[in-house]
């Protein structure tokens, strides 16, 4: 089941007194987090898509303390994921920034196209296997080696980071993007 | 006895060092007197060093200085209409006919200088100047839609610093003029200042032992915006500086920061400054200077 978190709303929420559209400074970043944390534990959807739609601005403070430190602080064991929509290439572009600095990823949908896209701390391979699960829908590794002409070792390291870093879920040897186009 | 501080006809980053020499000449409880009657114009960055100076001596204790106000009358107006005269009027004991701020869309003033206190501060900003940057970015600079936010953000990083690691109140004020030297083009000029711990200070606990003999107020310089280091541990930290210097790159800007003794910038080609200078008058905080440039072959 996937939620959709408004991001201006909780920045509205952080900063009633004004009608902010930039998600700027580390205390509002901070702020903007734990109300994402309050909503994804309250509603207990596996997959919680931020929405960055009616957003202008977001520094790197903000990208820092909101989507990094929040993927930090995600326990890998709890099977729940991160996505985000509604991104500007500005803002997927300071996103995918920090995600790298921290080695750390997740899946995104910008403003200007429905594909989901990678940012973040991933290699040539993991990509290519991610696009591979986007344009095929869910695939075994059988099938998903076919398609990309590989050894299952190289895909098996692939898939491990696609994994580890919650952008495909594997279940019962199959394998799908946390968003599916 | 009061002792006079110049302020250069022309006050910019590089005249600047004239008025810090004159500001170091004695204590900060010295009873002063700032002389600008003589001056013609300031960029962003002498209005905010000058409101660190005042802001520093009512820190430190001293007498509130006398600030003699330009006479030229268009000068003098000018400076009254960028906010300057009206915060100078909370350090300094003015003198000369102030005139009274009217109302005026100043259209090369894209900030007014404005105190930066806390991160609300920030954030209204950024708000603040974000219709009138796609304005003049796009406008006047001629570049493309996609510099406007990466100005914004540039911004707010560069404020967020004051908020983070002064310790006191800073100044940010923006500009757009003409940069005669070498590139002979429009530029925006983005000044964020502060009278805090400085640097050096900032980065003391975790760097002095690593750098050794050298450290000091150029190699702590070195640390925050060629290395990335921040006085927190936090590994997310440092991303602010080095962001802003990605999207300097990216549209051929310039950053200098000059912090207690010495001044360190990323140079683009067409600026011939000095990448570093130290043993310079020491002046309290730091002082930011963020140049963009138009694009080329726009008038």
């Amino acid at each position: 089941m996937v939620t959709t978190i408004r991001l201006d709303s909780l920045l509205q929420e952080a900063h009633p007194a004004m009608t902010p559209k930039n998600l700027v400074t580390r205390p509002t970043g901070a702020a903007v987090r734990t109300s994402i944390e309050r909503e994804m534990t309250l509603r207990r959807a596996q997959v919680a898509l931020l929405d960055f739609s009616e957003l202008d601005l977001v520094d790197l403070s903000c990208a820092d303390e909101v989507v990094a430190k929040l993927l930090q602080r995600m326990d890998a064991t709890d099977q729940r994921y991160v996505a985000l929509t509604g991104l500007t290439e500005d803002q997927a572009e300071a996103i995918d920034h920090v995600l790298s600095h921290h080695q750390l990823g997740v899946q995104a949908i910008t403003r200007d196209s429905s594909r989901p896209r990678l940012l973040g701390h991933f290699g040539n391979d993991s990509r290519a296997a991610f696009d591979v699960l986007i344009d095929r829908g869910p695939l075994d590794g059988g099938a998903l080696a076919t398609e990309l002409g590989w050894h299952s070792d190289r895909l098996a390291d692939a898939l491990q980071v696609l994994c580890l870093l919650g952008v495909v879920i594997g279940t019962g040897g199959a394998f799908q993007a946390v968003l599916v186009a | 006895m009061t002792r006079i501080v110049e302020v250069p006809a022309q006050l910019d980053d590089r005249t600047f060092e004239q008025f810090a020499t004159s500001f170091a000449e004695g204590a900060p409880t010295d009873k002063m007197l700032f002389d600008a009657r003589g001056a013609k114009w300031s960029s962003p960055y002498g209005f905010t060093g000058l409101l660190i100076a005042g802001q520093s001596v009512a820190e430190a204790g001293g007498p509130k200085p006398l600030f003699t106000v330009p006479e030229d009358e268009q000068v003098k107006s000018y400076w009254t209409r960028i906010g300057f005269l009206r915060h100078a009027a909370e350090f300094f004991e003015l003198h000369g006919k102030v005139p009274r701020a009217r109302a005026q869309d100043e259209s090369d003033v894209l900030l007014e200088v404005t105190p930066v206190r806390a991160s609300e501060d920030v954030h209204a900003v950024v708000e603040r100047v974000q219709d009138r940057s796609a304005r003049i970015v796009t406008g006047e600079l001629g570049l493309e839609a996609k510099a406007v936010m990466g100005f914004a953000m540039a911004l707010s990083e560069a404020c967020q610093n004051i908020v983070e690691h002064a310790g006191t109140t800073g100044w940010v004020a923006i500009q757009a003029y003409n940069w005669k030297r070498r590139l002979g083009r429009r530029v925006v000029v983005i000044a964020v200042a502060d009278g805090g711990v400085g640097f050096r200070k900032s980065l003391e606990a975790t760097q002095a032992k690593r750098i050794g003999e050298r450290w000091g107020d150029g190699a702590a310089l070195e640390c925050a915006l060629v290395q990335g280091i921040s006085r927190f541990r936090d590994p997310g930290r440092g991303q602010g500086l080095a962001g802003i210097k990605r999207y300097l790159e990216r549209w051929e800007g310039k950053i200098s920061i000059r912090s207690g003794s010495a001044r360190l910038a990323i140079v683009p080609a067409w600026d011939e400054d000095a990448p570093l200078r130290e043993h310079l008058a020491p002046f309290p905080g730091a002082q930011v200077q963020i140049v963009i440039p138009a694009a080329q072959g726009t008038p």
